[in-house]
């Protein structure tokens, strides 16, 4: 098959993107018109995915061996749609957010699309970069204090996290003579100090952007500063496109090695789950709470990589999953709460269940699914995870994600509580706005939330068919 | 073997400089160091176009605007640093790095890389093949950075909007109170020149 048909879902997010710019030329400023034209590209491109998905294509590479398409990359397609458009909804009103906000999202998306095709170095490096720079511009849109800080602080602690990569790559390169992953495994120095030393730079690199726990000061004041809508893309797009950038960089290129980095990223996993858990226990700012709720999922997926197995490889593909579904339905309730205006503190859900009974059972599903507790989706895919750290025989790995996940729920249950609590104060809620497009956001994280966590199965089966690639070498 | 030593030396010293020079426009000089020191390795590689457009765009064109950026917001400027909130992090960023530079170093002169035995391409490193690379084989990386230079673009409009509404009903006040002092025959000068400061903000 050719280029045009395989990679249908990121022509027309190109081409989506390229319209909507047109209409914010054609259109009055603050026009809902991009993001109509945004949205209906990303439903267009869940189409053009779907359809892919549905012809059982054999893995395809592209362009000299630089993009892999294959059911991989295509769930990952499907991830970043789910991302993309909820983003999109979540900004919808046009005095929110600048007229450039869905055209923004949809090229960092395509970055997110480049990471998950990716099969050369160089294509890594842009696919990074691609999904970084249109980030660093939506973390300081608002152009307040703390949103300049956020854009600032991002951008400079990322940029120099792309040279450390870059010179891991450099090494890597130098090291194999190829920028194909595929053959640095088979390369004559396959075991040299330099290509070590280029892999160590390299991680440091995608590490940063999942932030794992060396790497993760950015988070809670990039989450704090950014506007809502972008936090939620943050939380859920870049570790996606982070994750299985690692997972296919690590299972292509050194599939041979696993000794080499297995361990390394089993002791960051479990270092990242308690510290990122622990310390969301003490947040009061909600966008902090999740900002460091995610440096502890981060910790949970990279348990999926670092045993170096296909079981883990499924897990961590499913937990990407339920973890965005909560994420963007609990966003999508801090949208209506701060109405954009503030940030959201624990505070101001005091009375949330007394006087939004409906929101307030919709937040306790997503707290709950981010905790892990049965019938939601977060449930079944810390149970996979669970498996594939018991199936690698690193009960330590098992006790950190167990350990984790109780933290993480002392850490859900504070907000819980304090919508419970009745001496609310006036100011709460007092910016309360629904519109339609964060209601669409709602019963789509909710359904998926609980459909996955009652009914996994189809999605399951999806994923057992996208990470089946450890076989191919 | 040694050349190559040499001009490694000048572009770290160059990058030094960069970062440690008080002045801005000192900054702006070793910066043109390291970027001709890495022209000359460009060309040591036999990437002739590469160290030419080296020269021209980085040291020639963009040194050009950086200066002119360096003259318009640092003059009249203090040049000295704020104090530091986080004492001791600095400190502890050199040690790492001092560190991890050492192992790099000591890595590289271990284990130093084999020399390419293979013959070059025709046309290797200049202008054609270089053409034919980007339009031919990598087109699809070039449309990668076509679409992350977009990115920056929008940036520019995003970061640094247009105040265009606001800035037109401003004048277009200012012209009627103009007007309006023109008719009672009084401040007409006052007027023109809220309106030459407007101009200038824009």
């Amino acid at each position: 098959m050719s280029a045009t048909s395989t990679m249908l879902p990121e022509y027309v997010i190109l081409g989506t993107l390229l319209i909507a710019m047109l209409g914010i030329m054609v259109s009055r400023a603050h026009s809902t018109l991009p993001s109509w034209i945004g949205l209906l590209g990303t439903i267009g491109g869940l189409w053009a995915t779907a359809d892919l998905w549905s012809r059982h294509l054999k893995p395809v590479l592209l362009f000299n061996q630089s993009l892999s398409v294959d059911n991989y990359s295509l769930f990952v397609d499907f991830l970043v749609m789910i991302a993309a458009g909820s983003t999109i909804l979540l900004g919808w009103q046009g005095e929110r957010e600048h007229d450039e906000f869905p055209v923004l999202v949809l090229l960092s998306a395509l970055g997110m699309m480049t990471l998950g095709m990716s099969a050369n170095l160089i294509t890594l490096f842009l696919g990074v970069e691609i999904l970084s720079l249109p980030l660093y511009i939506l973390a300081a849109s608002h152009r307040d204090p703390l949103g300049g800080e956020a854009g600032l602080k991002y951008f400079l602690l990322g940029a120099f996290s792309s040279g450390i990569l870059l010179f891991g790559l450099a090494l890597i390169y130098g090291a194999t003579g190829s920028m194909t992953f595929t053959d640095f495994a088979t390369a004559v120095s396959s075991n040299s100090p330099i290509l070590a030393a280029g892999l160590m730079l390299a991680l440091v690199g995608i590490l940063f952007k999942l932030a794992i726990v060396p790497f993760h000061m950015w988070v809670p004041d990039v989450y704090e500063g950014s506007p809502d809508a972008v936090t939620s893309f943050m939380a859920f797009g870049t570790k996606v496109g982070a994750a299985v950038i690692l997972l296919r960089f690590l299972a292509y290129g050194f599939y041979l090695s696993p000794d080499a980095w297995g361990p390394l990223l089993g002791y960051l996993a479990l270092l990242t789950m308690i510290v990122g858990n622990l310390v969301a226990l003490t947040q009061t700012n909600l966008k902090r709470l999740f900002g460091y709720s995610g440096i502890g999922h981060a910790g949970f997926l990279l348990i999926g990589v670092a045993v170096h197995s296909v079981v883990g490889a499924r897990a961590m593909l499913f937990y990407l999953l339920p973890y965005g579904l909560a994420v963007i339905g609990a966003f999508a309730i801090i949208t209506m709460i701060s109405n954009g205006e503030k940030n959201v503190t624990i505070h101001d859900l005091e009375g949330l269940a007394h006087k939004k009974p409906w929101a307030a059972a919709l937040f306790i599903v997503f707290m709950l699914s981010f905790a892990g507790i049965p019938l939601t989706g977060g449930f079944i895919g810390k149970f996979y995870l669970l498996q594939a750290a018991l199936f690698a025989h690193q009960p330590g790995l098992a006790v950190g994600l167990v350990v984790g996940t109780f933290l993480g729920l002392g850490a859900y249950l504070r907000p819980l509580q304090a919508m419970f609590r009745h001496e609310s104060n006036e100011q709460a809620l007092a910016g309360w706005n629904v519109n339609w497009a964060q209601i669409v956001v709602l019963v789509v994280a909710v359904v998926g939330t609980i459909g996955l966590g009652v009914y996994p199965t189809p999605v399951v089966h999806m994923v057992n068919q996208s990470a089946n690639f450890f076989w191919l070498h | 073997m040694v050349g190559i030593g040499i001009l490694a030396v000048l572009a770290i010293a160059g990058a030094i400089g960069v970062i440690t020079a008080r002045q801005p426009v000192h900054s702006a000089l070793y910066l043109v160091g390291n970027l001709l020191a890495l022209a000359l390795l460009y060309l040591d590689l036999q990437a002739e176009f590469l160290a030419v457009a080296q020269v021209i765009v980085y040291a020639g064109a963009i040194m050009v605007l950086f200066l002119f950026v360096v003259t318009l917001l640092t003059a009249g400027k203090e040049d000295r640093e704020p104090p530091e909130d986080l004492a001791g992090q600095r400190a502890w960023a050199g040690i790492v790095s001092i560190i991890v530079g050492i192992v790099l170093v000591a890595l590289a002169i271990k284990y130093p890389g084999a020399e390419l035995k293979v013959a070059l391409p025709a046309n290797f490193g200049n202008l054609q093949g270089i053409g034919r690379l980007l339009w031919g084989p990598d087109f699809i990386y070039l449309v990668g950075i076509a679409i992350m230079l977009l990115s920056a673009a929008l940036g520019v409009l995003v970061l640094n909007p247009p105040k265009r509404e606001r800035q037109i009903e401003r004048q277009l006040a200012a012209a009627a109170r103009a007007r309006e002092a023109a008719a009672g025959g009084g401040a007409v000068p006052k007027a023109e020149s809220t309106n030459g400061k407007e101009g200038q903000g824009a």
